[in-house]
């Protein structure tokens, strides 16, 4: 058993957790030198699923502050007052737009660089299919695609999300293990985050969540403003997107409705009356004129077909007088 | 004259746009050989992406803290080999390029992990260097990111599905027995419908003179003795000595009707008299072995009712 009581002299700090009532301990033979406040918040009018997003970040960012939501009337560089507020020097800003589209925000809040994403594809911590699990604040390893040395837009990316997601040593909310890895790829154009825990030291890994796919759209110099570094190319808006499709649709009706129209005015039309062939007489013969015979007496009546009904009814007879027992 | 027709032509064909260059311009421009003759439509120019790499690697260059690799904890690398295709030889030549299909979600998703796993091989010798601990001792408890309560739940849908798939093969399994029983079944009958038919035929055949041959008795018993090859032992002595008799008396055709009547062989042959039989003396055999629960009398159980 520790003895929760002893402290030694190079103590910095001394955690405590209440949740399992077991004291604990911890020794900070550091100090925290790289400060790093990270602001997380969003704007008016997110779902759940951003809200929960949300919450999961701030649960793997220990180095992260929560703040109220932000009015959209209010212009975007009020953002860059709030995180001056709060003492922060990176900001991450969740933007709904018609409840159905995500945008983030992932700033470097006085003068640096800011990039503004599409977020699709997002799955939360709480997803029973994620079944991984790390301490609530341990450092991550940060995993990054080659493809992002290989120009210079997604360079500046990766020095963004270092220094946004990566953990300060040291920071007193922080556990001392590293236990989980953040993965950075790049694929169809879009840059895939996830989220494993490490389970072995021959690197097994289990996913935690969350997980989620950025869009690039715009690199500014500034803070939420600014001129435009980079502009990405492949990127269509949501509306651009739902637009097209609607429009691939009326398209295809409007071929079905112009295909019935031609065929009922083809039917409609006056149809031409073919001219008669001429070899349409070739192979008509007229028949054989046979002499007329005049019958002046009665035709005989057939036999066969009387005697064939006579035996019918004897036969019938026959049958019921048999029947009757009378013969 | 061509020109002049060519220019009526252009000034017809013109549209509203053509209203900022005046006809002398583009007289001008036509002569000069700018344009050609026909209907000419203005073109955008395609919007061009802002691509601003000089101010992108100044801005990375302002922006970047050069902090301890300590601090960030962050690697670049390639996903580690996927051993498993290799041995299949499924390997494709995208994969080894390093283009993902997005599409499809499997091999997307292990490429995540693979490059992940590599991470973490390159890593931990490094952290172990930095002397930063990986792995929790048991004893020690915080806080973590999902509630217990959670990872219950995580564990109870795991077993559930297990279940499920286990409930799943065993019913297959039953369903593939049934099958074959069925199966078996059916094939027994048949067998035995066959062969039925083929002795059928084989006696039509023989009563009606076709053959002379009583070949088809034997190839039945034959057929019999190949098939119960391991009751062999038991069918040693052939059919039983009973058996054998009713056979010679009873079965396969024919005269029947005389043979219940003695015939002077049949008189004569004594060997089937044994003379304590005959005589009622051969007491043990017959006994029931005893009194085995011999009931006593009407007189002796009312006398026993009687003393009780």
């Amino acid at each position: 058993n520790r003895d929760s009581t002893k402290c030694r002299a190079a103590v910095t700090r001394v955690e405590i957790d209440v949740f399992f009532n077991f004291h604990v301990l911890f020794v900070f033979q550091g100090k925290w030198k790289n400060k790093e406040r990270v602001l997380v918040f969003s704007s008016r009018g997110i779902n759940f699923r951003t809200r929960h997003l949300m919450q999961d970040l701030k649960t793997m960012m220990p180095h992260s502050k929560a703040d109220t939501k932000m009015d959209r009337k209010d212009k975007l560089f009020v953002v860059n007052e709030v995180c001056e507020i709060k003492n922060c020097n990176k900001c991450i800003f969740f933007e709904a737009k018609k409840n159905m589209d995500l945008y983030m925000w992932v700033s470097n809040v006085p003068h640096g660089p800011s990039a503004k994403f599409l977020v699709q594809n997002v799955h939360t911590l709480a997803e029973l299919k994620m079944t991984g699990n790390c301490l609530k604040g341990s450092r991550p390893l940060l995993s990054f695609d080659p493809k992002f040395d290989k120009e210079p837009h997604y360079a500046l990316l990766k020095e963004l999300f270092t220094q946004t997601f990566s953990t300060p040593q040291y920071h007193p909310k922080s556990q001392p293990f590293v236990d989980h890895v953040l993965t950075f790829t790049i694929a169809d154009k879009r840059i895939w985050f996830r989220n494993y825990q490490i389970i072995e030291e021959d690197a097994s890994l289990v996913e935690i969540g969350p997980r989620f796919v950025l869009n690039l759209i715009k690199i500014f110099q500034g803070s939420f403003g600014g001129p435009t570094l980079y502009e990405n190319p492949h990127f269509q808006s949501p509306n651009m997107c739902r637009r097209l499709m609607r429009m691939e649709k009326a398209a295809r009706q409007k071929e079905r409705q112009m295909v019935k129209e031609i065929r009922l005015e083809k039917r409609k039309e006056v149809k031409e009356v073919l001219t008669e062939d001429v070899t349409d007489d070739v192979f008509v013969t007229p028949a054989e004129e046979k002499p007329k015979e005049v019958e002046h007496e009665a035709p005989r009546p057939s036999k066969s077909k009387k005697k064939k009904k006579l035996k019918l009814t004897e036969l019938k007879k026959r049958t019921l007088l048999k029947r009757k027992g009378l013969r | 004259m061509a020109d002049v027709e060519m220019e009526t032509q252009m000034g017809l064909d013109s549209e509203e746009d053509y209203g900022e260059l005046s006809d002398a311009e583009l007289q001008e421009a036509f002569s000069k050989g700018l344009l050609k003759p026909g209907l000419n439509v203005p073109l955008e120019e395609p919007k061009k992406a802002v691509n601003n790499i000089e101010g992108l690697k100044m801005c990375l260059a302002e922006f970047k803290k050069n902090l301890p690799w300590v601090e960030r904890l962050d690697l670049t690398n390639h996903p580690a080999v996927d051993v498993l295709a290799k041995i299949e030889g499924t390997l494709n030549k995208k994969q080894s390029s390093g283009e993902i299909d997005a599409e499809d979600d499997f091999q997307r998703e292990m490429y995540f992990y693979r490059q992940a796993q590599a991470t973490v091989l390159e890593a931990l010798p490094k952290l172990k260097k930095l002397q930063i601990p990986t792995k929790r001792p048991d004893d020690y408890f915080a806080e973590m990111a999902k509630t217990d309560q959670h990872m219950q739940k995580v564990r109870k849908k795991l077993m559930q599905k297990q279940m499920a798939i286990e409930k799943s093969e065993k019913a297959k399994k039953l369903r593939e027995q049934r099958k074959f029983g069925k199966k078996v079944q059916v094939e027994v009958l048949q067998k035995r419908q066959k062969a039925k038919k083929a002795m059928m035929t084989a006696v039509k055949k023989y009563q009606k003179g076709m053959t002379d041959k009583l070949d088809f008795l034997e190839g039945d018993q034959e057929g019999k003795k190949g098939s119960t090859a391991s009751k062999s032992q038991m069918s040693k002595k052939g059919p039983n000595a009973k058996r054998k008799y009713k056979d010679q008396k009873f079965g396969f055709g024919g005269k029947k009707k005389g043979s219940k009547w003695n015939t002077k062989e049949s008189f004569n042959d004594v060997s089937g008299f044994r003379a304590k039989t005959a005589h009622g003396k051969g007491g043990k055999k017959f006994n029931k072995g005893g009194k085995k629960n011999k009931r006593p009398g009407k007189e002796t159980r009312r006398k026993m009712k009687a003393r009780k």
